[in-house]
């Protein structure tokens, strides 16, 4: 009863979290992608890029480029428009507008067993073959697989030209270049040292000194001694990830990994196996 | 003095939870695009599940519920496990899943007649315009379009033993089979007799008959216009008849890669079917 009453004075005063029953504007960016894909250092970039006189912290992100799920009602009725909004969720056609990221999902998977440490939901010797086998199945977070979440949006908006597909490696690789698709898939205009300045602000160096000079909503009550900004690299799974497991990955999701161009180690899969979900739609949302 | 009222809806779990629905482990949910044989499966899964409660116009939004339009408190105090009616995408939590998936051609004629029926278009509205909103997902409702809708399910789910895909020209065609498979995967007795039930107390003229008396009680069709029938042709291949070679071509060159893949055969018309299937060459680079 009480929990009730409480849940009913947070509506009324829409102190609660709105979640998946977000009121969507038709001008609203979607920032997408499947939890430890480089959704937060995206985060950063666009709100240094938007929001230069305020640089992005970690205590003002979730102001600055919100998570439904972790963000009053209230305060995002009263952001800036059009708003960027964070999300992990698997397609939305209420979306109007999204920058999806996609990372390999055998980084994706070192680095959410490191991350689950942290926030203890594991511990330290838990075996990696068990997480990937939750990580396979989509037990690891309510977002589906890494699979399920990616073919979600590609089957359905691949060709959509509100739909912005990044990879993480290239984003690593040359962030600015990849900034600047963002610029112009959001028809906004930014000089080349304003991209430069918020890549700057936004680079794993600056994101680590932040992460151990504040407190923050994403972090908090997790464990200090792992931090949030591991290695912000790729490739890592080489030399993290069994190879057993690597392959295990592969056979799950390869045709999808080939795909989106991510190399695999195993030679047994035939070339294109059953790799229907992209390029099946090719209507364009108005 | 609104705020009050959503505070007070909440404190007593009176409000429509909608996306935020709180799944269990156990649910089941009849999913489809609208207009493709939603609320005829909702009969028939109703029938053979719930024969003693006879399920009519009257009951079956609280025997197969739809979280959109049934309170939180309501929905939890259901008996489980829950058979729950959605249009929605792909939701990862849903776990166990009937997806009925019509050809796009037939669905956009039913659309066409019933938003007519309820008065959101004009009787003389033009169908092929009609249908170049239907692809471009012009409608009105938070379900995508129907390629969007069809491939998130399709291509995250197939092959999945926790997934059944259920075609409304089978489900027409050979009514036991299809149903027998859903009594499979809903772990109930499929035998002959429970499942020649299921069918004939879902037969379109007995729900046309229950629509006569009972299009007052159902919340599809309370407000609607009573000279045009919710229940219709309840036939596949309408299509042929009803729409012009341009809205057909205009359909299936949207679409064309998801209805190959869900078998349904496509005019062709010698246009060039943009998105090919699995082994197409030439495909337009993703990256």
């Amino acid at each position: 009863m009480i929990k009730h009453l409480i849940a009913g004075v947070k509506h009324a005063l829409k102190l609660h979290y709105p979640g998946r029953a977000l009121i969507i504007l038709p001008d609203d960016i979607f920032l997408v992608s499947f939890p430890k894909s480089g959704n937060t250092w995206t985060r950063f970039l666009l709100a240094n890029l938007r929001f230069p006189d305020q640089p992005a912290t970690w205590a003002n992100i979730d102001l600055l480029v919100p998570d439904p799920r972790s963000t009053a009602k209230r305060d995002l009725d009263r952001m800036p428009r059009p708003r960027l909004i964070k999300s992990h969720e698997c397609f939305d056609p209420r979306y109007p507008r999204v920058i999806y990221i996609v990372r390999d999902p055998r980084d994706v998977v070192v680095s959410q067993y490191h991350y689950h440490r942290k926030l203890m939901r594991i511990v330290d010797d838990s075996p990696i073959e068990s997480f990937v086998n939750r990580f396979l199945a989509g037990e690891t977070c309510p977002h589906g697989s890494w699979g399920q979440n990616v073919v979600s949006w590609l089957a359905t908006s691949e060709r959509d030209p509100h739909f912005l597909l990044l990879r993480y490696e290239d984003m690593v690789a040359d962030t600015a270049k990849e900034l600047s698709k963002i610029v112009e898939f959001l028809d906004l205009s930014a000089a080349p040292e304003q991209i430069a300045t918020a890549v700057e602000r936004s680079s794993a160096a600056s994101m680590r000194k932040m992460e151990e000079a504040q407190t923050n909503q994403l972090t908090k009550g997790s464990r200090k001694d792992i931090s949030f900004i591991r290695s912000a690299a790729s490739g890592g799974w080489r030399s993290e990830l069994p190879p057993a497991m690597a392959a295990k990955i592969e056979g799950a999701w390869g045709p999808l990994m080939r795909r989106l161009g991510y190399e695999l180690t195993s030679p047994s899969l035939p070339p294109e196996q059953d790799c229907q979900y992209l390029g099946i739609l090719s209507s364009p949302r108005q | 003095m609104r705020r009050l009222k959503v505070g007070v809806k909440h404190l007593f779990g009176w409000h429509f939870p909608g996306h935020n629905l709180r799944v269990f482990p156990d649910d089941v949910f009849l999913v489809s695009y609208p207009k493709s044989g939603n609320t005829w499966t909702r009969f028939l899964v109703a029938n053979l599940a719930y024969p003693e409660k006879s399920p009519d116009f009257s009951n079956i939004n609280n025997l197969i519920p739809d979280p959109e339009g049934m309170s939180k408190r309501n929905l939890e105090r259901s008996s489980r496990p829950r058979i729950l009616k959605s249009h929605h995408c792909f939701d990862p939590r849903f776990q166990k899943v009937i997806y009925v998936v019509r050809d796009p051609r037939d669905v956009v004629v039913s659309e066409y007649h019933y938003d007519i029926k309820r008065r959101a278009l004009a009787e003389d509205y033009p169908l092929p315009q009609f249908v170049s909103r239907f692809v471009r997902g012009e409608l009105n409702h938070p379900y995508g379009t129907w390629g969007e809708n069809a491939a998130s399910w399709f291509y995250t789910r197939r092959g999945d033993p926790r997934f059944l895909l259920v075609k409304y020209e089978a489900l027409e065609a050979q009514p036991t089979v299809e149903m027998g498979r859903v009594a499979d995967f809903l772990g109930i007795p499929g035998d002959r007799e429970r499942l020649a039930f299921a069918i004939e107390q879902s037969s379109a003229r007995r729900m046309r008959e229950l629509e006569k008396k009972q299009a007052h009680l159902w919340s599809s069709t309370r407000e609607t216009r009573k000279d045009k029938p919710f229940v219709r042709a309840a036939k596949s291949g309408g299509w042929k008849a009803d729409l012009c070679e341009a809205s057909i071509a205009e359909i299936e060159s949207a679409w064309g890669g998801i209805m190959r893949d869900l078998s349904y055969e496509l005019v062709g018309l010698g246009l060039v079917v943009d998105g090919g299937t699995s082994n197409s060459a030439g495909q337009k680079s993703l990256l």
